[in-house]
């Protein structure tokens, strides 16, 4: 299987392996350019990723498709550099339809001359290749047409005589990649769309917040690290994490009440027993409830320390927010015991140690 | 590892509005842990018309430790102690929270003189009077008050002058009111003592 997909140090020409390199040294197997984090889920390059942004689902057709060349990357920047800079530019930052654009760019010049040798003769390469694509995709489905990418994020110079597709604008963001044809895409851009707008207005919001410990802008701090709120589980007044923990570190002065005190917000005094780092705070209580339950969510995901597999002990029980797992990965098991007391109540028992029975052992 | 960054902030923030509270924190010396806090004595109190100033000290920990202020300015008031002027405030022992400041903390010690709290006495003398004869309290309060609190009334001049004219020599006289914070009282304490 991976005899078929090219190496990518013999593409750069260095690959030391030579003959018992597992992967092809033939220019003409297909290059896996395919981005693995995309594939994932998410790529932190975003736009500016060197490898192709497909779908799981569209690899297959992609794969067949691509030709020999090692990076969609070198041809494009060709193409940027030679086309007027305002188009250039929009070229280069292009944000969406990129694995469309690419696929287009794949019957580019031979992979052995570097890109930036021959502009010119690249550009003359590029607009043939694409003649050839308006040729071929004449009879085909529009659905399957790409996006333009440069209509997308402005002007595309080509007009009418484009071979891609012009999109629709988006409502949000402005760029014209809205794919007529493709309804689900379309849905997926605006979701995404609207997911980081909501996102960068509380981002706006929450440059202003100053914490009420230190009296900076909480994300103005210099490292990251003390760019977090500390949100308070029982009310809504924003600190800085290091601040507020800080203070709930801070060992309390005599005839402190460490409740009331320490553990109460410095503001209002109403009392918190956990504290939820974020890096964006919040406006709405869905929101907060939101943060809470990934924070709850992703500590639920690690191994408790004080539990150590079973063999330790937790003094947070069962309601320490890690995970409680043996090391055969089967969960602890809450036990409740019940006591009855003498008066009749019923007390949960916690921690019975033989020794508590023992000093209450009067010996006759 | 005191947070000065904080300290300076408010600082600034209490200069700001000094028209309308009349609060006044200065640093004494380039050493931000030592500070002067002046306050106003609240109207309608034995201690109006009175200017209090207060000694606070920054402990290492601060904001997560309350300043320690005492009173420099000589006060009779049940919760302050007439002999050292240490000041017997909740939030300045096992209530303070961080996100109160110098500020709001001379506040809460300039409402503390408007409405004392003599059944949780620092000086027991007082409180007693307090108790026993008010109106003894208020004029003895209203006596210290005119005696201590209002010296800031005379110039430096007049106050160099004063002393001078007790039989202190000019040089020591102004060195001793400059150690003191201008305080005429003070300077002639100290003048008598060394």
């Amino acid at each position: 299987m991976s005899r078929r997909v090219l190496c990518k140090y013999f593409a750069h020409g260095a690959c030391l392996k030579g003959d018992y390199c597992e992967f092809s040294h033939d220019w003409n197997t297909p290059a896996n350019n395919i981005c693995t984090f995309y594939q994932k889920g998410i790529c932190l390059y975003g736009s500016r990723c060197r490898y192709e942004h497909v779908k799981p689902s569209q690899v297959d057709s992609h794969s067949i498709s691509s030709s020999s060349n090692t990076h969609s990357i070198s041809p494009r920047d060709a193409v940027a550099q030679a086309w007027p800079p305002s188009i250039a530019s929009h070229g280069a930052n292009s944000v969406c339809s990129d694995e469309e654009s690419s696929s287009s760019y794949k019957s580019l010049g031979p992979p052995t001359t570097p890109a930036w040798n021959n502009l010119d003769v690249q550009r003359e390469d590029y607009y043939e290749a694409e003649d050839d694509v308006l040729e071929s995709r004449k009879n085909v489905d529009p659905a399957d047409r790409p996006l333009c990418s440069y209509a997308a994020v402005g002007n595309c110079p080509r007009g009418m005589t484009c071979p891609h597709i012009h999109g629709d604008s988006c409502p949000i963001c402005g760029k014209h990649c809205l794919h007529p044809f493709r309804p689900q895409e379309r849905e997926e851009h605006m979701d995404t769309c609207q997911k980081r707008q909501k996102q960068l207005e509380a981002l706006q919001l929450s440059q202003e917040i100053e914490c009420s410990v230190c009296l900076e802008p909480i994300l103005s701090k210099p490292t990251a690290a003390e760019r977090k709120f500390g949100i308070l589980s029982e009310c809504d007044h924003p600190f800085c994490i290091t601040c507020i923990r800080n203070w709930r570190s801070s060992s309390p002065t005599p005839g402190m009440d460490v409740n009331s005190a320490l553990r109460a917000c410095p503001i209002c005094r109403k009392l918190s027993y956990f504290i939820i780092p974020s890096v964006i705070w919040y406006t709405t209580k869905e929101e907060k409830q939101e943060i809470i339950e990934s924070y709850k969510a992703k500590l639920k995901s690690i191994d408790c320390k004080h539990f150590d597999y079973g063999s330790g002990s937790c003094p947070f029980g069962t309601s320490c927010f890690y995970k409680h797992a043996y090391r055969d990965g089967r969960l602890e098991e809450v036990v409740l015991r019940h006591l009855n007391a003498e008066d009749g109540q019923t007390v949960i028992a916690k921690n019975i140690r033989l020794s508590d029975f023992l000093s209450d052992l009067h010996l006759r | 590892m005191i947070d000065f960054g904080r300290v300076q902030k408010e600082l600034q923030e209490c200069s700001k509005d000094i028209e309308a509270s009349g609060i006044k924190v200065t640093p004494k010396g380039d050493n931000l842990t030592r500070l002067l806090g002046t306050i106003p004595g609240p109207t309608g109190t034995p201690y109006e018309g009175g200017t209090f100033q207060i000694d606070i000290t920054l402990p290492d920990a601060y904001p997560f430790q309350p300043p320690k202020m005492q009173f420099a300015t000589k006060v009779w008031h049940p919760n302050i102690s007439s002999q050292s002027g240490a000041i017997c405030l909740d939030i300045l022992k096992d209530q303070w929270s961080p996100a109160l400041t110098l500020k709001t903390a001379l506040l809460s010690v300039q409402a503390l003189l408007s409405a004392p709290e003599p059944n949780d006495p620092q000086d027991a003398v007082v409180a007693q009077q307090y108790h026993k004869d008010y109106q003894t309290f208020v004029s003895t309060a209203r006596y210290w008050t005119e005696a201590f609190a209002k010296t800031s009334s005379l110039g430096v001049e007049e106050k160099v002058k004063q002393l001078v004219e007790m039989g202190f020599p000019e040089p020591i006289v102004r060195s001793a009111l400059e150690a003191v914070g201008g305080d005429e009282n003070l300077a002639l304490e100290r003048l008598c003592s060394s």
